[in-house]
Protein backbone atom coordinates (compact mmCIF):
# COMPACT_ATOMS: atom_id res chain seq x y z
CA UNK A 1 0.00 0.00 0.00
CA UNK A 2 1.25 3.46 -0.88
CA UNK A 3 1.50 5.95 1.94
CA UNK A 4 1.31 9.71 1.49
CA UNK A 5 1.70 11.98 4.47
CA UNK A 6 1.62 15.75 4.09
CA UNK A 7 2.29 18.34 6.80
CA UNK A 8 1.19 15.85 9.42
CA UNK A 9 0.81 17.28 12.90
CA UNK A 10 -0.14 15.38 16.03
CA UNK A 11 -0.44 17.04 19.40
CA UNK A 12 -1.10 15.57 22.83
CA UNK A 13 -2.34 18.61 24.67
CA UNK A 14 0.58 21.03 24.72
CA UNK A 15 3.06 18.47 23.43
CA UNK A 16 3.70 18.30 19.70
CA UNK A 17 4.60 14.72 18.80
CA UNK A 18 4.58 15.11 15.02
CA UNK A 19 5.56 18.50 13.69
CA UNK A 20 4.72 18.78 10.00
CA UNK A 21 5.87 15.44 8.62
CA UNK A 22 5.76 15.03 4.86
CA UNK A 23 6.57 11.61 3.51
CA UNK A 24 5.75 9.26 0.65
CA UNK A 25 6.39 5.54 0.93
CA UNK A 26 5.90 3.43 -2.17
CA UNK A 27 4.24 0.05 -1.82
CA UNK A 28 5.99 -3.30 -1.70
CA UNK A 29 9.12 -2.39 0.25
CA UNK A 30 10.51 -2.95 3.72
CA UNK A 31 11.07 0.35 5.49
CA UNK A 32 13.03 1.03 8.62
CA UNK A 33 11.66 3.76 10.86
CA UNK A 34 14.37 5.00 13.19
CA UNK A 35 14.28 7.62 15.88
CA UNK A 36 15.26 8.21 19.47
CA UNK A 37 12.87 7.67 22.34
CA UNK A 38 10.07 10.20 22.11
CA UNK A 39 10.95 11.16 18.54
CA UNK A 40 7.42 10.41 17.29
CA UNK A 41 7.82 6.91 15.78
CA UNK A 42 4.91 5.38 17.66
CA UNK A 43 2.78 8.46 17.05
CA UNK A 44 3.41 8.30 13.31
CA UNK A 45 2.61 4.58 13.12
CA UNK A 46 -0.48 5.08 15.28
CA UNK A 47 -1.83 7.69 12.89
CA UNK A 48 -1.06 5.48 9.87
CA UNK A 49 -2.98 2.62 11.50
CA UNK A 50 -5.90 4.86 12.56
CA UNK A 51 -5.17 4.14 16.22
CA UNK A 52 -5.58 7.87 16.70
CA UNK A 53 -6.79 10.85 14.69
CA UNK A 54 -4.15 13.37 13.61
CA UNK A 55 -4.40 17.03 14.59
CA UNK A 56 -3.64 18.56 11.20
CA UNK A 57 -2.29 17.67 7.79
CA UNK A 58 -3.19 14.89 5.41
CA UNK A 59 -2.74 11.12 5.57
CA UNK A 60 -3.60 8.92 2.61
CA UNK A 61 -3.06 5.21 2.18
CA UNK A 62 -3.60 4.05 -1.40
CA UNK A 63 -5.02 7.49 -2.04
CA UNK A 64 -7.72 7.27 0.62
CA UNK A 65 -8.02 8.79 4.08
CA UNK A 66 -7.36 6.32 6.89
CA UNK A 67 -9.20 7.28 10.05
CA UNK A 68 -12.51 5.36 10.39
CA UNK A 69 -12.22 4.14 6.80
CA UNK A 70 -12.89 0.38 6.91
CA UNK A 71 -11.75 -0.20 3.30
CA UNK A 72 -8.29 0.99 4.36
CA UNK A 73 -7.96 0.03 8.01
CA UNK A 74 -8.94 -3.59 7.36
CA UNK A 75 -5.77 -3.86 5.25
CA UNK A 76 -3.44 -2.36 7.86
CA UNK A 77 -1.81 -4.13 10.78
CA UNK A 78 0.20 -2.37 13.47
CA UNK A 79 1.71 -4.58 16.15
CA UNK A 80 2.89 -2.69 19.21
CA UNK A 81 4.48 -3.64 22.46
CA UNK A 82 1.25 -2.61 24.20
CA UNK A 83 -0.26 -5.88 22.99
CA UNK A 84 -3.77 -4.86 21.91
CA UNK A 85 -4.11 -7.83 19.59
CA UNK A 86 -2.86 -10.49 22.00
CA UNK A 87 -4.01 -9.60 25.52
CA UNK A 88 -7.23 -11.57 25.18
CA UNK A 89 -7.36 -14.92 26.96
CA UNK A 90 -5.17 -17.74 25.72
CA UNK A 91 -3.08 -18.05 22.57
CA UNK A 92 -5.97 -19.95 20.99
CA UNK A 93 -8.34 -17.11 21.83
CA UNK A 94 -5.99 -14.66 20.11
CA UNK A 95 -6.13 -16.72 16.92
CA UNK A 96 -9.92 -17.13 17.28
CA UNK A 97 -10.51 -13.38 17.14
CA UNK A 98 -7.81 -12.69 14.54
CA UNK A 99 -9.46 -15.22 12.24
CA UNK A 100 -12.72 -13.25 12.39
CA UNK A 101 -11.24 -9.78 12.20
CA UNK A 102 -8.42 -10.20 9.68
CA UNK A 103 -9.54 -10.63 6.04
CA UNK A 104 -6.28 -12.28 4.87
CA UNK A 105 -5.72 -14.35 8.01
CA UNK A 106 -3.68 -17.56 7.52
CA UNK A 107 -4.49 -19.79 10.48
CA UNK A 108 -2.20 -22.62 9.40
CA UNK A 109 0.73 -20.24 9.20
CA UNK A 110 -0.15 -18.80 12.61
CA UNK A 111 -0.16 -22.27 14.18
CA UNK A 112 3.11 -23.13 12.45
CA UNK A 113 4.65 -19.94 13.85
CA UNK A 114 3.38 -20.84 17.32
CA UNK A 115 5.25 -24.13 17.03
CA UNK A 116 8.40 -22.37 15.82
CA UNK A 117 8.30 -19.87 18.70
CA UNK A 118 7.38 -22.67 21.11
CA UNK A 119 4.19 -20.99 22.29
CA UNK A 120 1.68 -23.08 24.21
CA UNK A 121 -1.69 -22.16 22.67
CA UNK A 122 -3.50 -23.09 25.88
CA UNK A 123 -1.53 -20.62 27.99
CA UNK A 124 -3.07 -17.28 28.97
CA UNK A 125 -1.17 -14.56 27.14
CA UNK A 126 -1.03 -12.24 30.14
CA UNK A 127 0.76 -15.02 32.03
CA UNK A 128 3.35 -15.52 29.28
CA UNK A 129 6.89 -14.21 29.52
CA UNK A 130 7.73 -10.90 27.87
CA UNK A 131 9.40 -12.76 25.00
CA UNK A 132 6.43 -15.06 24.47
CA UNK A 133 4.03 -12.12 24.43
CA UNK A 134 6.25 -10.42 21.85
CA UNK A 135 6.22 -13.61 19.81
CA UNK A 136 2.41 -13.69 19.95
CA UNK A 137 2.32 -10.18 18.51
CA UNK A 138 4.70 -11.17 15.73
CA UNK A 139 2.60 -14.24 14.94
CA UNK A 140 -0.52 -12.09 14.62
CA UNK A 141 1.35 -9.51 12.55
CA UNK A 142 2.79 -12.00 10.10
CA UNK A 143 -0.24 -14.30 9.78
CA UNK A 144 -2.57 -11.31 9.23
CA UNK A 145 -0.87 -10.82 5.84
CA UNK A 146 -2.04 -7.21 5.88
CA UNK A 147 -0.94 -5.26 2.77
CA UNK A 148 0.50 -2.67 5.15
CA UNK A 149 2.16 -4.39 8.09
CA UNK A 150 3.94 -2.40 10.79
CA UNK A 151 5.95 -3.58 13.77
CA UNK A 152 6.63 -0.99 16.44
CA UNK A 153 9.44 -2.31 18.62
CA UNK A 154 7.24 -5.35 19.01
CA UNK A 155 10.13 -7.81 19.02
CA UNK A 156 12.33 -6.28 21.70
CA UNK A 157 11.27 -8.88 24.22
CA UNK A 158 12.60 -11.74 22.09
CA UNK A 159 15.95 -13.34 22.75
CA UNK A 160 18.55 -13.37 19.96
CA UNK A 161 17.59 -16.76 18.41
CA UNK A 162 13.90 -15.81 18.43
CA UNK A 163 14.67 -12.45 16.83
CA UNK A 164 16.65 -14.22 14.10
CA UNK A 165 13.70 -16.55 13.57
CA UNK A 166 11.46 -13.49 13.23
CA UNK A 167 13.74 -11.85 10.66
CA UNK A 168 13.93 -15.10 8.67
CA UNK A 169 10.17 -15.56 8.71
CA UNK A 170 9.55 -11.93 7.86
CA UNK A 171 11.78 -12.13 4.80
CA UNK A 172 10.44 -15.49 3.67
CA UNK A 173 6.82 -14.40 4.04
CA UNK A 174 7.54 -11.05 2.42
CA UNK A 175 9.01 -12.84 -0.60
CA UNK A 176 6.01 -15.17 -0.80
CA UNK A 177 3.42 -12.45 -0.11
CA UNK A 178 4.92 -9.07 -1.06
CA UNK A 179 3.53 -6.17 0.94
CA UNK A 180 4.58 -2.90 2.50
CA UNK A 181 6.34 -3.41 5.81
CA UNK A 182 7.49 -0.76 8.24
CA UNK A 183 9.69 -1.70 11.17
CA UNK A 184 10.45 0.70 13.96
CA UNK A 185 13.45 -0.36 15.96
CA UNK A 186 16.33 0.57 18.22
CA UNK A 187 18.26 -2.57 17.17
CA UNK A 188 19.59 -0.71 14.18
CA UNK A 189 22.60 -2.78 13.24
CA UNK A 190 20.75 -6.04 13.74
CA UNK A 191 17.79 -5.17 11.54
CA UNK A 192 19.14 -2.66 9.03
CA UNK A 193 20.09 -5.33 6.51
CA UNK A 194 16.37 -5.98 6.03
CA UNK A 195 15.55 -2.41 5.09
CA UNK A 196 15.21 -1.19 1.54
CA UNK A 197 14.59 2.37 2.65
CA UNK A 198 15.18 4.13 5.93
CA UNK A 199 13.21 6.99 7.47
CA UNK A 200 14.77 8.77 10.44
CA UNK A 201 12.64 11.10 12.50
CA UNK A 202 13.74 13.39 15.27
CA UNK A 203 11.62 15.67 17.40
CA UNK A 204 8.58 14.94 15.26
CA UNK A 205 10.26 15.78 11.96
CA UNK A 206 11.80 13.70 9.18
CA UNK A 207 15.57 14.22 9.14
CA UNK A 208 16.37 11.54 6.58
CA UNK A 209 14.48 9.43 4.08
CA UNK A 210 16.77 7.51 1.77
CA UNK A 211 17.35 4.13 0.26
CA UNK A 212 19.44 2.19 2.71
CA UNK A 213 22.54 2.05 0.50
CA UNK A 214 22.26 5.73 -0.40
CA UNK A 215 22.04 6.61 3.27
CA UNK A 216 25.05 4.48 4.12
CA UNK A 217 26.98 6.15 1.29
CA UNK A 218 26.64 9.43 3.17
CA UNK A 219 29.24 8.28 5.61
CA UNK A 220 32.74 6.86 5.14
CA UNK A 221 35.18 5.27 7.50
CA UNK A 222 38.79 6.26 6.97
CA UNK A 223 41.39 3.87 8.39
CA UNK A 224 45.14 4.08 8.43
CA UNK A 225 48.09 5.56 10.31
CA UNK A 226 46.78 8.10 12.81
CA UNK A 227 48.73 11.05 11.44
CA UNK A 228 47.54 10.45 7.86
CA UNK A 229 43.96 9.99 9.01
CA UNK A 230 44.04 13.23 10.97
CA UNK A 231 45.56 15.06 8.04
CA UNK A 232 43.03 13.66 5.57
CA UNK A 233 39.99 14.34 7.71
CA UNK A 234 40.99 17.86 8.68
CA UNK A 235 38.09 20.15 7.86
CA UNK A 236 35.68 17.24 7.43
CA UNK A 237 32.76 16.43 9.69
CA UNK A 238 34.11 13.61 11.84
CA UNK A 239 31.41 11.68 13.69
CA UNK A 240 33.81 9.69 15.83
CA UNK A 241 37.07 7.80 15.83
CA UNK A 242 38.75 4.75 17.30
CA UNK A 243 42.44 4.05 17.72
CA UNK A 244 44.34 0.80 18.07
CA UNK A 245 48.06 1.38 18.52
CA UNK A 246 49.27 3.52 15.63
CA UNK A 247 46.16 2.79 13.57
CA UNK A 248 43.16 5.06 13.65
CA UNK A 249 39.71 4.77 12.14
CA UNK A 250 37.60 7.91 11.73
CA UNK A 251 33.96 8.09 10.66
CA UNK A 252 33.33 10.98 8.31
CA UNK A 253 29.92 12.35 7.38
CA UNK A 254 29.49 13.34 3.75
CA UNK A 255 30.22 11.74 0.41
CA UNK A 256 33.81 11.81 -0.91
CA UNK A 257 34.45 12.86 -4.49
CA UNK A 258 36.90 11.08 -6.80
CA UNK A 259 39.75 13.48 -5.99
CA UNK A 260 39.35 12.85 -2.28
CA UNK A 261 39.26 9.10 -2.83
CA UNK A 262 42.47 9.26 -4.88
CA UNK A 263 44.09 11.36 -2.20
CA UNK A 264 43.13 8.79 0.42
CA UNK A 265 44.54 5.96 -1.67
CA UNK A 266 47.78 7.87 -2.22
CA UNK A 267 48.06 8.38 1.56
CA UNK A 268 47.64 4.64 2.14
CA UNK A 269 44.25 5.08 3.76
CA UNK A 270 41.49 2.54 3.54
CA UNK A 271 37.94 3.75 2.90
CA UNK A 272 34.93 1.72 4.01
CA UNK A 273 31.26 1.91 4.82
CA UNK A 274 30.03 3.44 8.02
CA UNK A 275 27.68 1.73 10.43
CA UNK A 276 24.06 2.87 10.13
CA UNK A 277 23.89 3.28 13.88
CA UNK A 278 26.71 5.85 13.76
CA UNK A 279 24.89 7.77 11.06
CA UNK A 280 21.70 7.60 13.10
CA UNK A 281 23.43 8.96 16.19
CA UNK A 282 24.83 11.83 14.16
CA UNK A 283 21.54 12.68 12.47
CA UNK A 284 19.64 12.69 15.72
CA UNK A 285 22.23 14.51 17.78
CA UNK A 286 20.74 17.18 20.00
CA UNK A 287 22.65 20.02 18.33
CA UNK A 288 20.53 19.20 15.27
CA UNK A 289 21.39 18.12 11.81
CA UNK A 290 19.40 17.39 8.71
CA UNK A 291 20.05 15.77 5.39
CA UNK B 1 -27.59 -12.33 10.92
CA UNK B 2 -23.85 -12.72 11.51
CA UNK B 3 -23.14 -13.58 15.13
CA UNK B 4 -20.03 -11.72 16.33
CA UNK B 5 -17.41 -13.86 18.01
CA UNK B 6 -17.47 -11.20 20.69
CA UNK B 7 -20.92 -12.48 21.64
CA UNK B 8 -20.07 -16.15 21.23
CA UNK B 9 -16.95 -15.87 23.39
CA UNK B 10 -18.71 -13.90 26.13
CA UNK B 11 -21.71 -16.23 25.99
CA UNK B 12 -19.60 -19.36 26.32
CA UNK B 13 -17.63 -17.89 29.20
CA UNK B 14 -20.82 -16.77 30.95
CA UNK B 15 -22.31 -20.25 30.53
CA UNK B 16 -19.26 -21.84 32.17
CA UNK B 17 -19.36 -19.32 35.02
CA UNK B 18 -23.10 -19.86 35.50
CA UNK B 19 -22.68 -23.64 35.67
CA UNK B 20 -20.11 -23.29 38.44
CA UNK B 21 -22.08 -20.59 40.25
CA UNK B 22 -25.32 -22.57 40.00
CA UNK B 23 -23.64 -25.61 41.51
CA UNK B 24 -22.23 -23.48 44.35
CA UNK B 25 -25.57 -21.82 45.12
CA UNK B 26 -27.34 -25.18 45.05
CA UNK B 27 -24.87 -26.73 47.47
CA UNK B 28 -25.22 -23.76 49.85
CA UNK B 29 -29.00 -23.83 49.53
CA UNK B 30 -29.15 -27.52 50.37
CA UNK B 31 -26.82 -26.92 53.29
CA UNK B 32 -29.00 -24.15 54.72
CA UNK B 33 -32.11 -26.21 54.02
CA UNK B 34 -30.80 -29.28 55.82
CA UNK B 35 -29.80 -27.05 58.73
CA UNK B 36 -33.35 -25.77 58.86
CA UNK B 37 -32.28 -22.18 58.27
CA UNK B 38 -33.73 -21.70 54.78
CA UNK B 39 -36.56 -19.16 54.89
CA UNK B 40 -36.59 -17.72 51.37
CA UNK B 41 -35.31 -18.00 47.82
CA UNK B 42 -31.56 -18.46 47.64
CA UNK B 43 -31.41 -17.10 44.09
CA UNK B 44 -32.97 -13.82 45.18
CA UNK B 45 -29.74 -13.28 47.12
CA UNK B 46 -27.42 -15.02 44.68
CA UNK B 47 -28.63 -12.92 41.74
CA UNK B 48 -26.59 -10.00 43.13
CA UNK B 49 -23.43 -11.48 41.67
CA UNK B 50 -24.59 -11.73 38.02
CA UNK B 51 -25.33 -8.01 37.93
CA UNK B 52 -21.74 -7.24 38.95
CA UNK B 53 -20.60 -9.68 36.31
CA UNK B 54 -22.78 -7.78 33.81
CA UNK B 55 -21.04 -4.56 34.84
CA UNK B 56 -17.65 -6.26 34.37
CA UNK B 57 -18.66 -7.44 30.88
CA UNK B 58 -19.54 -3.85 29.98
CA UNK B 59 -16.16 -2.61 31.20
CA UNK B 60 -14.30 -5.43 29.42
CA UNK B 61 -16.05 -4.69 26.14
CA UNK B 62 -14.30 -1.33 26.07
CA UNK B 63 -11.12 -2.01 28.03
CA UNK B 64 -10.18 -5.33 26.43
CA UNK B 65 -12.13 -5.89 23.22
CA UNK B 66 -12.36 -2.41 21.69
CA UNK B 67 -8.55 -1.94 21.46
CA UNK B 68 -8.25 -5.41 19.94
CA UNK B 69 -10.92 -4.64 17.32
CA UNK B 70 -9.32 -1.33 16.35
CA UNK B 71 -5.83 -2.86 16.28
CA UNK B 72 -7.19 -5.51 13.93
CA UNK B 73 -8.33 -2.81 11.54
CA UNK B 74 -11.99 -2.52 12.52
CA UNK B 75 -13.42 0.97 12.76
CA UNK B 76 -14.90 2.26 15.99
CA UNK B 77 -18.26 2.37 14.21
CA UNK B 78 -18.04 -1.30 13.28
CA UNK B 79 -16.98 -2.23 16.80
CA UNK B 80 -19.99 -0.29 18.11
CA UNK B 81 -22.30 -2.33 15.87
CA UNK B 82 -20.77 -5.61 17.06
CA UNK B 83 -20.90 -4.33 20.64
CA UNK B 84 -24.56 -3.36 20.24
CA UNK B 85 -25.45 -6.81 18.90
CA UNK B 86 -23.49 -8.39 21.71
CA UNK B 87 -25.07 -6.37 24.50
CA UNK B 88 -28.56 -6.68 23.00
CA UNK B 89 -28.33 -10.46 22.94
CA UNK B 90 -26.10 -11.00 25.96
CA UNK B 91 -28.43 -9.23 28.40
CA UNK B 92 -31.39 -11.55 27.64
CA UNK B 93 -29.02 -14.51 27.66
CA UNK B 94 -27.90 -13.66 31.20
CA UNK B 95 -31.52 -12.99 32.20
CA UNK B 96 -32.49 -16.39 30.81
CA UNK B 97 -29.78 -18.07 32.90
CA UNK B 98 -31.04 -16.39 36.07
CA UNK B 99 -34.65 -17.29 35.16
CA UNK B 100 -33.59 -20.88 34.62
CA UNK B 101 -31.91 -20.79 38.02
CA UNK B 102 -35.17 -19.67 39.69
CA UNK B 103 -37.03 -22.43 37.81
CA UNK B 104 -34.59 -25.14 38.90
CA UNK B 105 -34.70 -23.73 42.40
CA UNK B 106 -38.49 -23.95 42.49
CA UNK B 107 -38.24 -27.64 41.53
CA UNK B 108 -35.69 -28.25 44.31
CA UNK B 109 -37.69 -26.28 46.91
CA UNK B 110 -40.88 -28.09 45.83
CA UNK B 111 -39.28 -31.49 46.27
CA UNK B 112 -37.76 -30.55 49.63
CA UNK B 113 -40.79 -28.66 50.87
CA UNK B 114 -38.86 -25.45 51.51
CA UNK B 115 -40.50 -22.01 51.18
CA UNK B 116 -39.32 -20.16 48.05
CA UNK B 117 -40.41 -16.85 49.51
CA UNK B 118 -39.25 -13.40 48.35
CA UNK B 119 -37.97 -10.79 50.77
CA UNK B 120 -38.25 -7.62 48.68
CA UNK B 121 -40.34 -6.04 45.94
CA UNK B 122 -39.95 -7.38 42.42
CA UNK B 123 -41.80 -7.25 39.15
CA UNK B 124 -42.89 -10.77 40.11
CA UNK B 125 -44.62 -11.86 43.29
CA UNK B 126 -43.75 -15.56 42.91
CA UNK B 127 -40.43 -16.93 41.61
CA UNK B 128 -42.46 -19.18 39.34
CA UNK B 129 -43.76 -16.20 37.33
CA UNK B 130 -41.00 -16.85 34.83
CA UNK B 131 -41.84 -14.20 32.19
CA UNK B 132 -41.77 -11.50 34.88
CA UNK B 133 -38.60 -12.91 36.41
CA UNK B 134 -37.02 -12.79 32.97
CA UNK B 135 -38.29 -9.23 32.36
CA UNK B 136 -36.91 -7.90 35.64
CA UNK B 137 -33.45 -9.33 35.15
CA UNK B 138 -33.42 -8.37 31.48
CA UNK B 139 -34.08 -4.73 32.39
CA UNK B 140 -31.53 -4.96 35.17
CA UNK B 141 -28.74 -6.36 32.97
CA UNK B 142 -29.70 -3.98 30.16
CA UNK B 143 -28.79 -1.18 32.57
CA UNK B 144 -25.73 -2.71 34.25
CA UNK B 145 -23.90 -3.70 31.04
CA UNK B 146 -24.17 -0.24 29.38
CA UNK B 147 -23.28 1.34 32.74
CA UNK B 148 -20.10 -0.77 32.77
CA UNK B 149 -19.36 0.12 29.15
CA UNK B 150 -19.79 3.80 29.96
CA UNK B 151 -17.42 3.58 32.93
CA UNK B 152 -14.92 1.54 30.89
CA UNK B 153 -14.99 4.07 28.05
CA UNK B 154 -14.63 7.08 30.35
CA UNK B 155 -11.71 5.50 32.18
CA UNK B 156 -9.98 4.33 29.00
CA UNK B 157 -10.20 7.78 27.44
CA UNK B 158 -9.97 10.16 30.40
CA UNK B 159 -8.47 7.91 33.09
CA UNK B 160 -9.37 8.85 36.68
CA UNK B 161 -11.07 12.10 35.68
CA UNK B 162 -13.42 10.11 33.49
CA UNK B 163 -14.47 7.88 36.35
CA UNK B 164 -15.35 10.89 38.49
CA UNK B 165 -18.13 11.63 36.02
CA UNK B 166 -18.86 8.14 34.72
CA UNK B 167 -19.45 6.41 38.06
CA UNK B 168 -22.27 8.76 39.09
CA UNK B 169 -23.65 8.64 35.54
CA UNK B 170 -23.58 4.83 35.55
CA UNK B 171 -25.16 4.72 39.01
CA UNK B 172 -27.89 7.06 37.78
CA UNK B 173 -28.63 4.73 34.87
CA UNK B 174 -28.90 1.79 37.23
CA UNK B 175 -31.09 3.64 39.75
CA UNK B 176 -33.36 4.80 36.93
CA UNK B 177 -33.86 1.25 35.71
CA UNK B 178 -34.91 0.14 39.21
CA UNK B 179 -37.18 3.15 39.53
CA UNK B 180 -38.80 2.31 36.19
CA UNK B 181 -39.56 -1.17 37.50
CA UNK B 182 -40.62 0.04 40.94
CA UNK B 183 -38.14 -2.48 42.29
CA UNK B 184 -35.97 -1.96 45.33
CA UNK B 185 -32.27 -2.01 44.42
CA UNK B 186 -30.36 -4.74 46.20
CA UNK B 187 -26.77 -3.67 46.04
CA UNK B 188 -24.71 -4.05 49.20
CA UNK B 189 -23.50 -0.72 50.63
CA UNK B 190 -25.05 1.15 47.73
CA UNK B 191 -28.52 2.51 47.17
CA UNK B 192 -29.68 1.23 50.57
CA UNK B 193 -31.32 4.59 51.18
CA UNK B 194 -33.45 4.14 48.09
CA UNK B 195 -36.84 2.51 48.14
CA UNK B 196 -39.29 2.27 45.28
CA UNK B 197 -42.33 0.80 46.95
CA UNK B 198 -44.78 1.53 44.16
CA UNK B 199 -44.60 -0.93 41.25
CA UNK B 200 -44.25 0.90 37.96
CA UNK B 201 -46.80 0.49 35.21
CA UNK B 202 -45.77 -1.84 32.37
CA UNK B 203 -45.43 1.18 30.06
CA UNK B 204 -43.13 3.00 32.50
CA UNK B 205 -41.14 -0.17 33.08
CA UNK B 206 -40.60 -0.90 29.39
CA UNK B 207 -39.91 2.66 28.26
CA UNK B 208 -37.75 3.33 31.32
CA UNK B 209 -35.72 0.16 30.83
CA UNK B 210 -35.30 0.76 27.11
CA UNK B 211 -34.44 4.41 27.70
CA UNK B 212 -31.72 3.53 30.19
CA UNK B 213 -30.31 0.91 27.81
CA UNK B 214 -30.19 3.36 24.90
CA UNK B 215 -28.90 6.25 27.01
CA UNK B 216 -26.04 4.13 28.35
CA UNK B 217 -25.03 2.99 24.88
CA UNK B 218 -25.33 6.45 23.34
CA UNK B 219 -23.18 8.01 26.05
CA UNK B 220 -20.61 5.26 25.54
CA UNK B 221 -20.64 5.88 21.79
CA UNK B 222 -20.12 9.60 22.36
CA UNK B 223 -16.89 8.75 24.18
CA UNK B 224 -15.52 6.06 21.85
CA UNK B 225 -16.52 7.43 18.43
CA UNK B 226 -13.05 8.93 17.89
CA UNK B 227 -11.23 7.45 20.88
CA UNK B 228 -7.44 7.10 20.49
CA UNK B 229 -5.77 3.84 21.49
CA UNK B 230 -3.41 4.32 24.39
CA UNK B 231 0.29 4.23 23.65
CA UNK B 232 1.09 2.54 26.93
CA UNK B 233 -0.35 -0.26 28.98
CA UNK B 234 -2.74 1.16 31.56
Amino acid sequence: MRIEVEDLVLRYGDVTALDGITLTLEEGKIYGLLGRNGSGKTSLLSVLAAFRRHTAGRVRVDGRPVFENPQVTSRISLIRDVGETVDIGTGEDVLYFAEELRPNWDGDYARALMDMFQINPKQTVKNMSKGQRSAMGIIVGLASRAPLTMFDESYLGLDAPARQLFYDQLLADYMAHPRTIIMSTHLIEEVSALFEEVVIIHRGRVVAHEERDALLAKGVSVTGPAAQVDSFTAGMRVLGSRSLGPTKSAMVYGELDDAQRRKAADAGLELGPIAMQDLFIHLTAEDGAAV
Amino acid sequence: MRIPRLLIANGMFALLLWAGFYALVTVLTIGFGLAGRLTHSGWEVAAQLPRWYALFVGVALIREFMPMYIAHGRTRRRFAVDGLITVTLFAPFLAALVTLSYLLESVLYGLAGWPQALTRLHLFTEPTQLPLVFAEYLIEFAAWIPAGALMGAAFYRFRGNGLVVAIPAGALLIITSYAAMGVQPQVPFLFTWLSFDAPGTPLVTVTGGLGVFLAGLLLTWAIIRDIPLRNHVA
